[in-house]
């Protein structure tokens, strides 16, 4: 902790170096919402066209999709660096942390900012607010405090994703196409209510890459859904944070485990 | 002597690592391959899902179009094939210009953009053999998505894709041209992948967007590049119609083409102007 005024150095010397070009950094920002809207207009035209997807109306589906995309945005705020592991470690870039008399993993999270974390955060929080206000919830204290610790746990489950995939590098050197397909593509599973998927593949989005704890179960507490027909018991909506916990714990084991191995074979 | 050391020396450890890492090169090699054609199928699965829930639904029915359930589901399997057929390199120009490499290709005594299709030809081949077939061999039993047998969808499918594949080429190609104008050209290149994402046809039909958008939809290139292909070879639009789509397709192709060239042209005045 009381390293903690360095980290904060790195990580504002990180924002300041996305600013520096203002034309180039609005324009991105501006591109990546063009970016987003994409994919969520393929969600509306569906929505629009059939009125809702598998029961869920276009203020539960925005709400759905917020949830999702504003605790990405927090992910990437402090995971960014973890995109291109494989360049840190065939560069030799992370002997450089490793070098210093400090944790590499914070070291990681300060050192890298990405314009793709305030676009989440825009269409994010519009999503949400939007969702909210469609489907009327009745916001009380209690809703209010779950939903920060929520997006705490959807953090720690994406950002353990992140962790997880970076630790195998240590290992395989190259991590590229993993990259893609667990950080990237597999978020459009939870585009969409995960109930639309069979049994086998919500056991595995629930208890092998907990993707359906980002939004999918904790909307029922938010949207008051009946969460009656939920995976294994109702209580799991409730479960985010626990998931958050186990799956950030297992991942950071990994990551560990990871690090040993690579000082252990000195390239 | 010392050479004859080396040979009980620690030294000896050095072969098994050459072993392993040349092992451990091919392994990566092999897994990336796996994990793109597994991709394909992630995303296949994903959207027939998709559509497996929505048509399910009470409200549903057909959604007021011609597609019923199982068309929808065989829409989705082959916009898919068409989008995973259709491959380009998209950051080497842009990388060229600011190099400065691009100028060895200038002097080069042929036309650099047929050079870049040729290239990006052989390599979408090649895709397809390594790529697309095995997801389609997995596709059809998985999805119990069969192609049609008359030889004519597979006609109107062939001409069909390759100026798709010609007007997805060139509008990718003139965006990388940006590049001798502005020095970051990622912004413009992802601002088309939105666009194309929604318009072109690879994740929901042009059938479902609203009545009011489909004639402006029209007007855009992206709905050639796989909602035409991918709607005649299922038998979606009537052979009738090939011959409008496709004469579309083919003026696409012409434009773009000469935006390209006389973007070409542009950029290597401009190019030579900063390099005096």
């Amino acid at each position: 902790m009381r390293d903690l005024p360095i980290y904060l150095t790195m990580m504002l010397a990180a924002i300041r170096a996305k600013m520096e070009y203002r034309v180039t950094f609005l324009f991105l920002f501006f591109a990546l919402v063009t970016f987003y809207l994409g994919q969520l207009g393929t969600v509306l035209v569906v929505i629009d066209r059939f009125g809702s997807i598998n029961g869920w109306t276009l203020g539960e589906m925005a709400f759905l999709y917020g949830l999702m995309v504003f605790s990405q945005s927090i992910t990437t705020f402090f995971f960014a660096s973890l995109v291109n592991f494989e360049g840190l470690i065939m560069q030799g870039g992370f002997d450089r942390y490793l070098l210093r008399p400090l944790d590499p993993l914070p070291q990681l999270i300060a050192s890298q900012f990405e314009v793709s974390s305030i676009a989440h955060l825009v269409i994010g929080v519009s999503a949400l607010v939007y969702g909210a206000a469609g489907t009327d919830i009745a916001w009380s204290a209690g809703k209010v405090a779950f939903f920060f610790v929520v997006v705490a746990g959807a953090v720690m489950i994406q950002g353990g994703v992140r962790l997880g995939v970076s630790a195998i590098c240590f290992w395989t050197m190259r991590n590229r196409s993993l990259v893609h397909i667990l950080v990237f593509s597999s978020k459009e599973f939870i585009l969409y209510p995960v109930s639309i998927f069979n049994y086998w593949i919500q056991v595995f989005l629930t208890l092998v890459f907990p993707l359906a704890f980002v939004n999918f179960y904790p909307s029922h507490v938010f949207l008051n859904r009946d969460a009656s027909n939920l995976l294994f018991s109702p209580l799991i909506q409730y479960a985010t944070p626990v998931a958050g916990v186990v799956f950030f714990s297992l991942a950071y084991l990994l990551w560990r485990a990871g690090i040993n191995h690579y000082q252990s074979t000195g390239s | 002597m010392t050479g004859a050391l080396a040979h009980f020396g620690p030294r000896r450890r050095v072969y098994p690592s050459f072993f392993a890492k040349a092992f451990q090169r091919e392994l990566a090699y092999k897994f990336e391959y796996f994990i793109g054609v597994f991709n394909g199928l992630l995303f296949m699965f994903i959207f027939t899902s998709l559509w497996e829930a929505v048509y399910a639904g009470p409200t549903a029915a057909t959604g007021g179009t011609a597609f019923t359930r199982e068309g929808i589901i065989t829409y989705a399997v082959y916009a898919m094939l068409v989008r995973i057929s259709m491959t380009q390199e998209e950051s080497g120009i842009p990388a060229k210009v600011r190099s400065g490499e691009i100028a060895m290709d200038m002097i080069k005594p042929v036309n650099y953009m047929l050079m870049t299709l040729a290239e990006t030809g052989g390599g979408t081949l090649f895709h397809w053999v390594t790529r697309v077939a095995p997801i389609f061999a997995v596709a059809l039993f998985a999805f119990d998505a069969w192609p049609p047998s008359d030889p004519l969808n597979w006609l109107m499918l062939g001409v069909s894709w390759v100026f798709g594949y010609l007007i997805f080429f060139y509008l990718n190609f003139a965006f990388a041209l940006l590049a001798f104008w502005f020095v970051e050209t990622f912004s413009f290149q992802l601002m088309k992948f939105g666009l194309f994402t929604l318009f072109a046809g690879g994740i929901v039909p042009i059938d479902f967007f609203p009545d009011w958008l489909q004639p402006v939809i029209a007007f855009l290139p992206f709905p050639s590049i796989i909602y035409v292909p991918t709607a005649l070879f299922i038998g979606h639009i009537p052979a009738a119609e090939a011959g409008s789509l496709i004469g579309v397709q083919v003026a696409w192709t012409v434009g773009l083409g000469l935006l390209c060239r006389v973007m070409w042209g542009m950029g290597q005045r401009k190019l030579i102007v900063q390099g005096g």
